[in-house]
């Protein structure tokens, strides 16, 4: 190789922070992981969404190099890292408990991974020190982990994280073991967080208000295998999959046969009725199914003005405060849930048993091939 | 669980029950003791409190020299069972198959003491004919006596007695261990050493302290082992025992046997001690987790 060939391109693009190819875990015959391909670029704030067992964390901890791959590869920064163990990658790691040193003050947990690096003691005191302002916890230097709260001991955790000054963030369920409003809380201190240090977070989860409140994009990953991925909004507002459309949001999903091709979607047969949906790849007596997000569905004692239309007999009401949901039942004994916000909700409330329309506006079904 | 509805009486019957377990365990020592600081010896009719016979002991050169040798075997067993102990423990928390590794770790405690020590004896002998062969082809003579009976012999049979116990002390205590802490430390840039030393060690150290007492108190216990093995009947036990069948208890013998009762006792009750105030600590930082944050 000759010098020139050596010296790197400056106009090449600069490879994605993490890219996961062909990635398999396997546990005897059980497939954690089955042939995983993503890509993450620098910077982003990518969410793995979808439901416990399926794999989001297994993917995290192989990225993380707690688990060394069956088969595929881990780059990191274009470079190949699958041998690598943890110590030796560019990565940091927030864990979802009990990961704080329990023998050791916050400060010395937070200055832990600097002395590993040889730092001198004036240095390791003086980044600490910045990083415990940075997530609000200066002043609590001397304290033990369990003299803190839930919220306060993560906030080491990804102080501890942070200060090491890696480019890749993981946080595996970092914010599951603190109660409802303080996990709120927290997802928008994360979020303002990565756009202030502007490194990529890879977090994982199985709430989709976490997920979607601190995502650039999401992955759903469901029995071992990349669903779907995107923005937040797309994933909610037009999700490719079946299992996407049951897993986020609040969609009713219907089994039917496609009627017919349209030139935007599909015409489907749903338990007798006919309805649109938007989605390409149908083709006539293809079983399908169709998603519609429950806050598009309306519910009236008439068939509704225009798009789709279906009678069905009214079963109960469950009041949620802001929400109300309106549960009723199609003629083929599926149900389907309208949901909207209580002080604009339908005009009359039918009795459980009377006849009702369910109804949605065009292009608010979706066509789902899987 | 206590019993909220149950009798005063009920309660205090078992508190009854539990002391009189523990006085009729402890009768022959505490016996043994009371005997030891008696000028005229077992049995005398009159009563004179000395402590004369525990002066005597340092003048038996052969209790002494036995006490020596134990010392040595308790020394040596100890230093190779504890790591050995701790190396499968964290193996056993690592793996998934569990029970068969408890199975095999603790299988040594099913086999009687004298069937161990025998076949330890047989094998020793046999593997020692198979080195004087190997020797003599090789015109290596130093091969030929390594398993000679005497002090490795001795060191192998009680590394085989302690290690399960040593294993089951040490997992106690990192039973209580989260693995997310090594995990973290790795995260940090730990080597899987450094992450043990600077992380795990610290907080199962009393498990691995308590594990090198209990080592050398059954080093200090073993008769069958080490009398089969170790050759030439000169350990503590051993030497006590012999001095009882041939020549009666002596006196500075009783005084022998306190002091070891002694030291034993107070180091299983420390460890106790040490462990419930250790556990009590770790439950009072384990709480504040359990619950949710704020």
């Amino acid at each position: 190789m000759t010098p020139e060939t050596m010296t790197p391109d400056m106009n090449a693009p600069a490879p994605p922070a993490v890219e996961v190819r062909a990635l398999a875990k396997h546990y005897g015959p059980v497939k954690a992981l089955d042939g995983v391909d993503l890509t993450i670029e620098a910077g982003e704030y990518f969410v793995l969404l979808g439901p416990s067992g399926g794999g989001k964390t297994t993917l995290l901890r192989t990225i993380g190099g707690f688990h060394r791959p069956t088969a595929g590869q881990v780059l990191l920064h274009g470079a190949e890292v699958s041998h690598l163990p943890p110590d030796k990658r560019p990565t940091a790691m927030v864990f979802q408990s009990y990961a704080l040193f329990p023998h050791m003050s916050v400060a010395r947990n937070v200055g832990y991974g600097l002395k590993l690096a040889g730092l001198a003691k004036s240095a390791i005191a003086e980044k600490t020190a910045a990083m415990l302002e940075m997530v609000g916890l200066d002043g609590l230097a001397d304290r033990k982990p369990h003299e803190l709260s839930g919220g306060q001991q993560q906030r080491v955790q990804l102080a501890r994280a942070l200060v090491l000054d890696r480019d890749i963030l993981l946080l595996d369920e970092p914010l599951a073991a603190l109660d409802a409003q303080l996990r709120k809380d927290m997802c928008l201190e994360l979020k303002h967080l990565q756009e202030k240090v502007g490194i990529t977070f890879i977090h994982v989860t199985h709430n989709q208000e976490e997920a979607m409140t601190v995502a650039d994009r999401i992955a759903l990953i469901a029995a071992g295998k990349l669903v779907e991925q995107g923005s937040a909004r797309d994933v909610y507002e037009t999700p490719r999959r079946r299992f996407t459309a049951s897993f986020v949001g609040e969609n009713n999903v219907l089994d039917g046969v496609v009627a017919s091709v349209t030139a935007d979607g599909a015409m489907v047969d749903v338990g007798g009725a006919i309805v649109h949906a938007a989605g390409a790849g149908a083709a006539a007596g293809m079983k399908v199914a169709v998603s519609v997000r429950s806050e598009l569905v309306d519910m009236s004692a008439a068939p509704g003005p225009e798009g789709a239309s279906l009678p069905a007999r009214y079963r109960e009401t469950v009041y949620l405060g802001l929400i109300t949901f309106h549960r009723a039942m199609l003629a083929n004994d599926v149900e389907l849930t309208s949901r909207l916000i209580s002080t604009a909700g339908v005009a009359w409330r039918p009795d459980p048993g009377s006849d009702v329309h369910l109804h949605w506006p065009p292009g608010a079904a979706r066509l789902h091939l899987d | 669980m206590v019993d909220e509805y149950g009798g005063r009486w009920g309660y205090r019957l078992k508190w009854a029950y539990l002391l009189l377990v523990v006085a009729t365990l402890m009768s022959p020592v505490f016996y043994v003791m009371y005997v030891s600081f008696n000028e005229n010896g077992f049995g005398a009719a009159n009563y004179v409190f000395t402590f004369a016979w525990y002066g005597v002991i340092f003048s038996d050169r052969l209790m002494l020299n036995a006490l020596a040798w134990t010392s040595a075997l308790a020394i040596v067993t100890t230093a190779i069972t504890v790591p050995f102990a701790v190396l499968a423990a964290k193996f056993y928390k690592a793996t998934r198959h569990k029970v068969l590794t408890l199975l095999l770790l603790l299988s040594p405690l099913f086999v009687a003491a004298d069937i161990m020590g025998a076949s330890l004896l047989v094998y020793f002998k046999n593997l020692n004919g198979v080195f004087e062969y190997v020797g003599a082809a090789l015109g290596v003579a130093w091969v030929e006596t390594w398993f000679n009976l005497g002090f490795m012999t001795a060191v192998v049979g009680l590394i085989v007695y302690t290690l399960p116990y040593a294993f089951i002390v040490v997992l106690i205590t990192m039973g209580r261990y989260r693995v997310q802490q090594t995990e973290a430390a790795r995260a940090c840039g730990a080597s899987g050493w450094r992450a043990f030393w600077d992380i795990e060690f610290p907080q199962i150290r009393p498990g691995v302290f308590s594990a090198c007492a209990f080592t050398v108190i059954l080093c200090f216990n073993e008769y069958t082992r080490t009398s089969l093995l170790k050759g030439g009947f000169d350990t503590f036990t051993t030497v006590l025992v012999s001095q009882m069948l041939n020549e009666g208890m002596s006196e500075q013998s009783y005084a022998m046997s306190s002091v070891v009762s002694f030291i034993a006792i107070a180091a299983v009750g420390a460890i106790i001690v040490f462990t419930l105030i250790k556990s009590e600590a770790l439950e009072r930082q384990a709480r504040p987790k359990a619950e949710p944050g704020t």
